[in-house]
């Protein structure tokens, strides 16, 4: 998995709701077809800069398994940003593919 | 700007953090055990997560403390030597930095310093550093650009009761409230009160003078005392803090209005004249104001008032500000002259000095190297066991690093304490005024942990690299650090040398007789004396001289040697212009202070056009020609040379020049001379008997007698000083370089204690043993001294105005200095070498 591309995707899955860390990689895991499956040693860090860069936030709730965790939320910035990463990535994805096919 | 407040809030609440983030790992390990799946090592993944803030810094900097900590204290012998080289090194720096912040820096201790400005007169044709008090006035008046204009003149005063004058400084009304000072009793000089028209005559007295002499009577305000013979009512009592705008502490002051009620006819008030005393003019700049603007409109206001008077204001005459509020803006002495002023000279001194202390300082870092790579290689195996476990070669660095970070900042405060403390005794031993507080200020205290910072790099950045690399060895480091150590060493070594060399020569024959002299200054020109009562004053004092018993020879001169007074003036000879020093001499000068006559004639009765030059003046002004006969000219009238005096170095001991030029006194000179007397007795009897005579003759004037012996004495402090600092700075790093390369001596004899065991057990030489050990120390000390020769005739340079009538490449200095350095060094290391004579070779070999 490219390495920038993981914040894109964890900014996408939180778009439709917070999420706690476990969720975030079984939702991306069985989104892509079980093909992306995201290591922790991945996942917490990045999640950690997007804490520190302001695009999601951390709250306390429940879990499905009756545990208090902490879930990640987008933020306002988070959604602009996320927007942002999405049109840079649809270019870049259209470019390559122009690439492949004629070149 | 937001992501540094959120990384500010996690540094701030990063245990809580923690814990959350554990919490969350904890939950996703749950999950995957529940659904098998492998989870990562929770340890590592925290500590990446937590490097994300960016704050891991911080941890790994307290962790290298910490442990650095717990090493210095298991080896207090190793902690307790290098904070003791470091405080001698870091020390001497901040005692010479701290000077120079109270000079310097650090304005004086009065209110609101930055819009203070010091006004000096200035033309195309000369200079004065103090301006007579009517152009003062006038300026006064008319200045819209200074809120406030200071003025003061210091002065002696007689006080009943009391043997020796008292300092005193004559000073405008609004001193003390413009400084901002507060009395410590009574009340301080109002101008409302104090200079108004018939005000009554107060005098405010010093904290320390209150305290010495009237011990501290706390009903003396109000008490009236008689100086000079007239009453005065003391008004008050200044604080102890105070410093006025002088490094002189006065302990009278007077409102200047008063001047001549006190002194007997005195011109202070109305005098325009150059030569006349003068007050030394501060000036505060109305808000928004830069002093450029008070200089601009002062020039326009000495030009209006030139128009008035043309013979005493200068045309173009300026008036440049200077910041007033520093102690070195307080220093210069009265003085004026032609052509430009001396820049000052005690710039390129201080830089010496400066360069001196940090030579110490290398001295200090150099010995401390050595130690602490000698330390670092006998941590070997530490070292390899953490670069096993993952540490990379910058983590390693960093950590030997912070290691010597902690020792220099702890030689750090250890340095502060005693700069503190040098600098304490410097201040008591040179008589500083009370008010200045030797105590270390921010600038001071930046300063201190800086150079920690500084000395950390010297002695610890090169050893951490080598002892990381596994660079057991690493002689050419250890040679290095020895080179500089010898370096530092010599060059001080050499310039005390010089500095010894100069102090021998200047308390030398300085070229005129100045044991038995007396000189008696009647000031009779202050007093208002014409020139024909004041001959007669003269004469009368000169003929009771002549009656006393042991007086061999009387005279009089208008500049004597040793005296408070400079003037120099640039003349014309043969369409060059020289600078010399004038006097107006009576003909019994030369004999009286023994200048020898070395050709023509001397001075007569009568010889109106006539003058005699000194050796310098001759040569200078007509080199390789005879100049009796030939004509010089000054102030529009010429002179015919009839005599060449030898050179004496009346002005100041360091005067290369001394280009003196002798005239017949006349009238107009006669309230300007000074008599002095050639006893044969001992001079100090003769000084009491004088003041007496004085007084006989005329008791409204008391001249001030002053020994010439001491004038000399006084002369040559600055130099003592300073040949005994630098030599005791010398004696220290001599002793730094000694313990260095016995240290290293003594290493290399045990590391090498198996070869010399089988030279000797071969049959080698006890001598060649020696040579074996010794070798590879011959060539650092050698480069070394090399170096350190190259540096200190750099250095010698510099220091060639302070070297009166020594040459900067003395060779018996530099000889010494390194014939000095040589022998202790070869004498310290034979200590350890001969250890290595004692090796059995039988034990030797067997134990290893």
């Amino acid at each position: 998995m490219p390495s920038g591309a993981l914040v894109l995707l964890i900014l996408r899955v939180l778009r439709s709701g917070p999420l706690h860390g476990y969720a975030i990689a079984q939702r991306i895991h069985s989104l892509s077809s079980e093909v992306l499956h995201v290591e922790e040693g991945a996942l917490y860090p990045a999640l950690q800069r997007i804490l520190l860069k302001g695009w999601v936030i951390a709250e306390w709730g429940i879990s499905e398994t009756n545990r208090q965790v902490r879930f990640y939320r987008l933020t306002p910035a988070g959604r602009k940003q996320l927007e942002a990463e999405l049109s840079d990535y649809g270019r870049v994805h259209e470019a390559i593919q122009a690439v492949l096919r004629t070149a | 700007m937001n992501e540094f407040f959120r990384r500010l809030r996690y540094l701030l609440n990063h245990r809580r953090f923690d814990r959350e983030l554990a919490g969350d790992l904890e939950f996703h390990r749950e999950m995957a055990a529940r659904e098998n799946r492998p989870f990562g090592n929770t340890l590592h993944l925290r500590e990446e997560a937590r490097e994300a803030w960016g704050w891991t810094w911080i941890d790994r900097l307290s962790q290298d403390l910490r442990y650095a900590f717990r090493l210095l204290r298991k080896s207090p012998g190793f902690t307790l030597a290098a904070v003791l080289i470091l405080s001698i090194g870091i020390g001497v720096n901040i005692a010479a930095f701290g000077f120079f912040n109270l000079m310097v820096l650090k304005p004086l201790p009065v209110r609101d310093p930055a819009t203070l400005v010091r006004f000096q007169r200035f033309s195309p044709m000369g200079y004065a550093s103090v301006l007579p008090y009517p152009e003062m006035a006038f300026l006064r008046e008319h200045s819209t650009t200074l809120s406030a204009v200071l003025a003061w003149n210091p002065s002696t005063l007689r006080m009943e009761h009391e043997q020796r004058p008292l300092k005193a400084q004559f000073v405008t009304a609004n001193f003390f409230s413009e400084l901002g000072a507060a009395a410590s009793l009574g009340r301080l000089l109002d101008p409302s009160r104090d200079e108004a028209n018939g005000a009554e005559p107060v005098v405010v007295l010093s904290y320390a003078f209150w305290q010495s002499r009237f011990g501290a009577d706390p009903s003396m305000a109000g008490k009236t005392i008689r100086l000079n013979d007239k009453p005065v009512t003391v008004v008050g009592v200044a604080s102890s803090e105070f410093s006025g705008l002088s490094l002189d502490s006065p302990e009278l002051w007077l409102p200047i209005v008063q001047h001549p009620y006190l002194v007997n006819g005195s011109k202070l008030l109305t005098d325009y004249s150059v030569e006349g005393s003068g007050v030394a003019v501060w000036g505060r700049l109305r808000p928004g104001l830069t002093p450029r603007a008070a200089e601009e409109e002062l020039r326009s206001l000495a030009a209006a008032l030139r128009a008035g008077h043309p013979n005493d204001i200068w045309e173009k005459e300026s008036l440049p500000g200077n910041p007033g509020a520093y102690a070195t803006s307080a220093i210069s002495q009265s003085h004026h002259g032609t052509g430009t002023k001396d820049p000052n000279r005690m710039i390129p001194v201080a830089g010496l000095a400066g360069a001196l202390v940090l030579l110490i300082l290398a001295a200090a870092c150099g010995n401390l190297g050595s130690l602490v790579l000698a330390r670092g290689v006998a941590r070997a195996r530490e070292i390899t066991i953490r670069a096993a476990i993952g540490a990379g070669r910058g983590r390693l660095v960093r950590q030997l690093f912070t290691e010597s970070l902690l020792l220099g900042m702890l030689g750090s405060v250890a340095g502060l304490g005693l700069g503190y403390v040098v600098l304490q005794g410097l201040m008591a031993v040179s008589g500083a005024p009370a008010w200045m507080n030797p105590a270390p200020d921010w600038r001071v205290i930046l300063f201190a942990i800086a150079l920690g910072f500084l000395a950390a790099i010297l002695f610890g950045l090169t050893p951490a690299f080598q002892v990381v690399r596994q660079h057991h060895q690493a002689t050419l480091v250890r040679q290095i650090l020895i080179g500089a150590q010898v370096a530092a060493s010599c060059v001080l070594l050499i310039v005390a040398g010089l500095l010894v060399r100069t102090l021998n020569h200047a308390s030398g024959d300085p070229g005129f007789a100045y044991r038995q002299v007396v000189s008696i200054n009647p000031s009779l020109g202050n007093h208002g004396y014409p020139p024909a009562k004041a001959r007669a004053y003269i004469d009368t004092v000169e003929s009771r001289l002549h009656d006393l018993p042991g007086v061999e020879l009387v005279s009089s001169a208008s500049t004597p040697p040793l005296g408070n007074k400079t003037v120099t003036i640039g003349i014309e000879i043969a369409g060059r212009v020289i600078h010399i020093h004038p006097n107006s001499i009576e003909p019994s000068y030369f004999q009286t202070v023994k200048i020898p006559l070395l050709r023509g004639r001397n001075l007569m009765r009568g010889d109106t056009d006539a003058v005699v030059v000194s050796q310098s003046l001759a040569l200078l002004g007509w080199p390789g020609e005879d100049p009796v006969g030939k004509q010089l000219e000054l102030a529009n009238r010429k002179y015919t040379v009839i005599g060449i005096s030898g050179n004496a170095r009346v002005a100041e001991p360091e005067d290369r020049d001394s280009t003196e030029a002798y005239f017949l006194a006349d009238a107009a000179d006669m309230p300007s001379m000074v008599v002095l007397v050639k006893t044969s007795g001992r001079p100090e009897e003769l000084a009491s008997t004088l003041a007496s005579i004085a007084k006989a003759v005329d008791p409204m004037i008391i001249p001030e007698v002053q020994l010439m012996k001491t004038s000399f004495q006084q002369r040559l402090r600055g130099t003592q000083y300073g040949a005994l600092s630098v030599s005791l700075l010398a004696l220290v790093a001599l002793f730094l370089a000694c313990l260095g390369i016995v240290g290293l001596v003594a290493y290399a004899v045990s590391q090498r204690t198996r070869e010399i065991a089988i030279r000797m057990a071969l049959g080698a030489k006890p001598s060649h043993v020696l040579a074996i050990v010794m070798r590879q120390f011959v060539r650092p000390v050698v480069v070394g001294l090399l170096v350190g020769l190259g540096g200190a005739v750099a250095l010698s340079r510099i220091l060639r105005q302070m070297l009166f009538g020594v040459s900067s490449l003395d060779p018996v200095a530099y000889l010494g200095a390194i014939g000095l350095f040589t022998a202790t060094v070869a004498l310290a290391s034979l200590f350890p070498a001969r250890r290595a004579l004692l090796v059995d070779p039988k034990s030797a070999l067997r134990n290893d």
